[in-house]
């Protein structure tokens, strides 16, 4: 899946199909990560292909979320920045949590209280500080079970 | 230099960096991304990184200079400019940007201003400190040698 405009840009690291098999799970995982810095979006692609995760990266909120629209069953779990220009994480996860059934994390480098709990109030499912380390990501997939398992009760 | 010289003076170089607060244990991190599929990791992240941060830098010189200076925006830069350093491991960049924050929810000028100074100056050590480090995995590695990974007990 590759997608570009003259203002952003999307790229997928790997074109394999959908997540097959509990056996090796979780690797194959499908993340869409989100975040206006490029530096800090190459180290996500790199840690979350070092997971095994299938990741997609997205430099801007709104295509992230047209992505998401047209590709409704295809991620099973978003990561996204708080603080980028035009569409902030905020109003994704908004989004997100209205009209589709994905868990949300989101990260910054803001580490104020009220910043954190405006996030797990709108919905997050988790709020990681920056800077992430790989053994952090490599627990994400939690969430993703977690909310399937509520689903199914 | 014969290659066993070079990756000692490399070694010593990079714990050096650690020791003086330069870099911290995010670096740790890239370097143990790297392997052969992305035999140029480091060198990428980095190389960006220095981009971006030139940016942010003219952008709040630029902030800064207006007559009725916006806070908000000069604060959205140095957020991210936070961001990215903490993403690579640049602490010290890191540390004088979590300073400058603070000054700009005080909205105090004169502060901010230094701190500008502080933050491009912090900037321009560790990019020479990590062009330095850069250049002799460049000569390593040219001789045929290896980068030795570092240990360090954290």
């Amino acid at each position: 899946m590759n997608s570009s405009n003259g203002n952003g840009s999307m790229s997928t690291a790997s074109s394999s199909g959908a997540w097959n098999g509990r056996d090796q799970f979780p690797a194959g995982l499908r993340v869409l990560v989100v975040d206006d810095d490029q530096t800090c979006l190459m180290v996500f692609e790199k840690m979350l292909k070092t997971c095994l995760y299938q990741v997609t990266k997205c430099n801007k909120a709104e295509i992230a979320l047209s992505v998401l629209r047209e590709h409704k069953n295809e991620f099973d779990i978003v990561i996204s920045d708080v603080h980028m220009p035009d569409m902030d994480g905020f109003e994704l996860l908004k989004h997100i949590n209205s009209e589709m059934d994905l868990p949300v994390i989101l990260i910054s480098a803001d580490a104020r209280k009220q910043v954190v709990m405006k996030g797990v109030t709108y919905g997050a499912c988790d709020y990681l500080i920056k800077p992430v380390c790989i053994e952090t990501l490599k627990n994400i997939w939690q969430h993703v079970v977690r909310k399937k398992a509520r689903n199914t009760f | 230099m014969e290659v066993g010289q070079m990756q000692r003076r490399l070694v010593d170089y990079t714990k050096s960096l650690f020791m003086e607060g330069f870099l911290d244990a995010q670096f740790l991190q890239l370097q143990q991304l790297q392997d052969e599929s992305n035999p140029d990791f480091v060198v990428e992240v980095v190389s960006l990184f220095f981009d971006d941060s030139e940016k942010l830098l003219n952008d709040l010189t630029m902030a800064l200079d207006q007559p009725n200076v916006d806070f908000k925006k000069v604060d959205a830069h140095v957020h991210q400019l936070k961001g990215s350093s903490s993403s690579i491991g640049a602490q010290r960049v890191k540390n004088a940007c979590i300073a400058f924050r603070s000054f700009c929810e005080e909205q105090n000028i004169d502060a901010t201003l230094r701190c500008l100074q502080q933050v491009k100056q912090e900037y321009y050590l560790v990019k020479n400190k990590l062009e330095t480090m850069l250049r002799l995995e460049q000569q390593i590695v040219a001789a045929g040698g290896s980068i030795p990974m570092i240990e360090l007990g954290f």
